[in-house]
């Protein structure tokens, strides 16, 4: 029995790679890429225990074993930049989340076809924009002179420097972040509503429950794995609080409170040419991504049965 | 002529990559798999390709004819970075691949220069980084500081050019070299070869105020009683206040001062929109290694006059005469604030009407500016000796013709500024020098000059609009042109251009300030003891870096108050700046016993 199993799976596997071998090889340019850009570069790493220099390659530069990680922990700078990455990311993983879930829910409770898509496509809209185009957009809405600080003064509350004020410049980065994304990551959760069976919601109905007591219990419970899923698979973006964003709306003002890894790591190494001290942050970084990627694994597993790998 | 801190950005791209929907026929299917398949095929050929690395083919020497401008046989090609500007102000059609200056070097050396990355202010820096990183280097290109030449030089990437030197640079370019007596190509020399063409420095000169002249006029206010061209904090500080108040570029928003977020500059041509001017008259010299009585070396941010300079701006801040959104501000922003009269006081290198302050004659064209040196309490002008060395062209280490570089610079300053036949041969030189297109159009966007060449030339240009000598009697083409174009703006000042109207501001307001000065002894000269990299430079000082204009950035806005200023003195040496100190010590004054 269990033989047949197998020579049958066999077969079916033969028979699933020769007529999927078209899929296979348009997943080629993918891997290829994947190797050169993701794979090759790793042993780069090697140069965060080096003295290195470019003329002479990661061959020949001398081995410092940890000093750079020393120095490293020895500046005040690193932890603050990881408590500022991490505060966005989490800021903008959980507002991001909730935003697109509500939109999702509210939208889906919209008759009207044309207006419904209406909305779609305006929401949508500015995940397609780059953020080089919005950050322009954002500085003038929010600088000194903009309209929402002629606003703020009007209601008397006084103007305030977004851009340059450490109380303000991450709820500012949140935020706009938060408006550019969750028309779009609501796409998949409009999805998982639609999934849930209409018979749930008209047996409730004819319960008597209410709107809101069917969200709370019928759509919100059906949306659940796929919620979890996402805020699973978000974590692993928990230590890349978005450098296009930040690069183009931070100044030295704000490096207190907006500088990130991405942003740190960016201007050490490239600008400043501190090529082995950034990839030894840029090291440390993937390190403590990994480890935080596996427990959100582990944690998806338990709570919905699917493990992203 | 920089312009520094000018910051457009890089930026990540996302691709997101959706999975198509559409379901082809079963013909369709046949017909698009093989499609598909060659496609794929191609596409990882492409990258297998990509992945083998630029096969090096070494091109052939093209024979290089003798003489400082001797033309080469056949077309050398000479791949370029290109350090550019916003605005360089080229006629119609004129790029900076192709412009007069571009063709000039083609029709005389018979070169012809690609351009291999042209880019902007930090950006070029940028791309000098990346292409070091990525070690493909053009065949030429510029570099701003002593810290990258050496890392170039320690990586073996760039040429020897002493040999070049010796045979190709012509007697002018080497007199004006040693005016400097080896100051200036002695630090482009590692164990006496010459690794770089220097750019030359010329001597310090005091960070200039220019105030909006047609304003203070406007409103009657009275600075510098007695003349002498220098005012005070305080004269100043009455200045900003009654522009604040009183608007009278009519924008509705005014701005008392404003300076760039990143407020200091080490070098004078970079000192536009800095609050250089401000802290020198502090005694204050940002960035700079000086020596006190007793030889000690120190870092004049960490002094206390630096504390007290930034104390009043911070007091500034408090008072709303400075920018209220200092430190978002970037240089463009500032830029616009002029050009749309909110802003009427502006400091930087004397030359920046030829190239900043043109912007606001050309929206407004009664503006005007008067330059000031900004006094000490005592009334005197504090200024520190420039390093020699104002940047440096480097040749990439086995191109074929090193000394190409020497002949560029045999061409552009010295063929070019002594031809009297230029008008002639190459009226389209002659215009661009006439116009005022920006000096970055050269291939070499740096300046050769012997070392009193700026007073010098004034001289010949002030005699001359005086009617003391003859046009012909005055040295340099570009003073001729200057002669011409500040002539046409004193006899009738509605009609001139622009370009007049900015040569006449910075000769006539700008140079001759410093002509004033020199004269009449109101100078006090400081001299910088060191301008080099230290060991521990190289690792820690771009983090140092970013304390000093962080903490400084923080004083100013008052989100740290000015005691925090001995904590940041603190940090910095705790984070490697007293070890930087010994360091250079010792470099200056040798090992101590």
């Amino acid at each position: 029995m269990g033989k047949k199993v197998a020579k049958m799976g066999g077969a079916a596997r033969a028979r699933g790679v020769s007529s999927q071998r078209m899929y296979h090889v348009m997943m080629l340019p993918g891997m290829l890429f994947v190797l050169i850009f993701c794979y090759i570069p790793m042993f780069g790493v090697v140069m965060a225990f080096q003295d290195y220099v470019p003329a002479k390659g990661i061959l020949g530069s001398k081995f410092v074993g940890l000093k750079n990680f020393s120095y490293m922990f020895s500046l005040p700078d690193v932890s603050r930049i990881f408590v500022n990455t991490l505060v966005i990311a989490i800021g903008k993983i959980i507002l991001g989340t909730l935003m697109a879930i509500v939109f999702a829910i509210l939208l889906n409770e919209i008759r009207c076809k044309l207006f419904k898509k209406t909305v779609q496509t305006i929401v949508y809209l500015p995940h397609f924009l780059s953020w080089v185009v919005l950050a322009a957009v954002v500085v003038n809405m929010v600088n000194l002179d903009g309209p929402l600080n002629q606003l703020l003064e009007l209601v008397g509350l006084g103007k305030i420097n977004f851009l340059g004020s450490n109380v303000w410049f991450r709820p500012m980065i949140i935020a706009t972040d938060v408006w550019k994304e969750f028309g779009y990551n609501s796409i998949v959760y409009l999805a998982a509503i639609t999934a849930i069976d209409p018979g749930l919601h008209e047996a409730a109905a004819m319960d008597g429950a209410t709107w809101w007591k069917r969200v709370w219990h019928v759509t919100l419970p059906g949306m659940l794995p796929i919620i979890l899923l996402m805020a699973a698979m978000n974590l692993t973006s928990i230590l890349s609080a978005g450098f296009d964003q930040i690069y183009n709306l931070y100044s030295p003002m704000v490096y207190q409170t907006g500088d990130v890894l991405d942003t740190y790591v960016y201007r050490m190494g490239l600008i400043s040419r501190q090529y082995s001290f950034s990839t030894a942050v840029g090291l440390l970084r993937s390190v403590v991504g990994m480890i935080l990627m596996l427990t959100a694994n582990g944690l998806a597993g338990r709570f919905t049965d699917r493990k992203i790998f | 002529m920089r312009e520094m801190g000018k910051c457009r950005k890089l930026w990540c791209r996302q691709v997101s990559e959706r999975p198509g929907t559409m379901r082809p026929t079963t013909t369709r299917r046949r017909m698009m798999t093989s499609a598909a398949i060659l496609a794929v095929t191609a596409l990882s050929a492409a990258f297998l390709a990509g992945c083998g690395g630029k096969a090096e083919t070494p091109a052939a020497v093209a024979a290089a004819g003798d003489g400082p401008l001797g033309a080469y046989e056949e077309t050398l090609v000479c791949a370029a970075g290109r350090s550019t500007i916003a605005n360089p102000k080229f006629p119609e059609g004129d790029s900076y691949e192709d412009n007069a200056y571009t063709r000039y070097v083609k029709d005389v050396l018979n070169v012809e220069i690609r351009d291999e990355f042209e880019a902007n202010g930090a950006d070029y820096d940028r791309q000098v980084s990346l292409a070091i990183a990525s070690g493909e280097l053009p065949d030429i290109m510029q570099i701003g500081s002593k810290d990258l030449l050496d890392e170039l030089v320690e990586n073996d990437l760039v040429a020897d050019l002493t040999e070049a030197y010796e045979e190709y640079a012509s007697d002018y370019i080497k007199e004006i070299y040693d005016s400097y007596d080896g100051r200036c190509l002695g630090q482009a020399s590692y164990d006496g070869r010459l690794m770089a063409m220097p750019g030359t420095n010329l001597d310090g000169a005091p960070c200039v105020t220019y105030i909006r002249r047609d304003w203070l006029d406007k409103l009657g206010i009275r600075i510098d009683e007695d003349g002498d061209k220098c005012i005070s904090i305080e004269e100043l500080e009455m200045v900003a206040a009654a522009f604040l108040e009183q608007d009278p570029g009519g924008s509705g928003k005014p701005v008392g001062l404003a300076f760039a977020p990143y407020l200091t500059a080490d070098d004078y041509g970079g000192s536009g929109y800095t609050m250089n001017a401000v802290a020198s008259a502090f005694g204050a010299f940002p960035k700079v290694w000086l020596a006190d009585e007793d030889g000690e070396v120190y870092y004049s941010s960490t002094s206390p006059q630096m504390k007290e300079a930034l104390g009043k701006l911070a007091q500034w801040f408090r008072d709303g005469i400075l920018d209220p959104q200092f430190g978002t501000r970037t240089w463009d922003d500032i830029t616009a604030l002029l050009t749309n009269g909110q802003l009427g006081i502006v400091f930087g290198p004397w030359h920046i009407p030829d190239w900043l302050l043109n912007n606001v004659r050309a929206m407004d064209d009664e503006a005007d500016f008067a330059a000031y040196a900004i006094a000490d309490g005592e009334g005197r002008v504090n200024v520190t000796h420039s390093n020699a060395t104002g940047g440096y062209m480097v040749v990439r280490k086995g191109y074929s013709n090193p000394e190409v570089l020497v002949k560029l610079v045999n061409l552009y300053f010295d063929e070019m500024v002594n031809s009297t036949a230029l008008a002639e041969e190459h009226p389209d030189v002659y215009d661009y020098i006439n116009q005022g297109v920006d000096g970055t159009a050269r291939v070499i966007s740096l300046e050769v000059n012997a070392y009193t060449s700026l007073l010098d030339d004034y001289e010949d240009i002030r005699a001359c609009v005086a009617g003391e000598i003859a046009e012909d009697e005055v040295h340099t083409a570009e003073s001729r042109s200057i002669v011409e174009s500040v002539k046409k703006y004193v006899e009738n000042p509605s009609e001139a251009g622009v370009t007049d109207w900015a040569k006449n501001v910075s000769r006539m307001e700008g140079v001759a300030l410093i002509d004033r000065m020199m004269e009449t002894g109101k100078f006090c000269w400081e001299t910088p003891v060191f301008y080099g990299v230290t060991e521990t430079m190289r690792m820690k000082s771009a983090n140092l870096g970013t304390l000093e204009e962080e903490m400084f950035v923080a004083i100013v806005t008052g989100s740290k108050d000015i005691g925090a200023f001995d904590e940041f003195v603190a940090t910095w040496e705790a984070q490697g700046g007293s070890q930087i100190r010994t360091e250079v010590q010792e470099a200056v004054f040798g090992e101590e016993e």
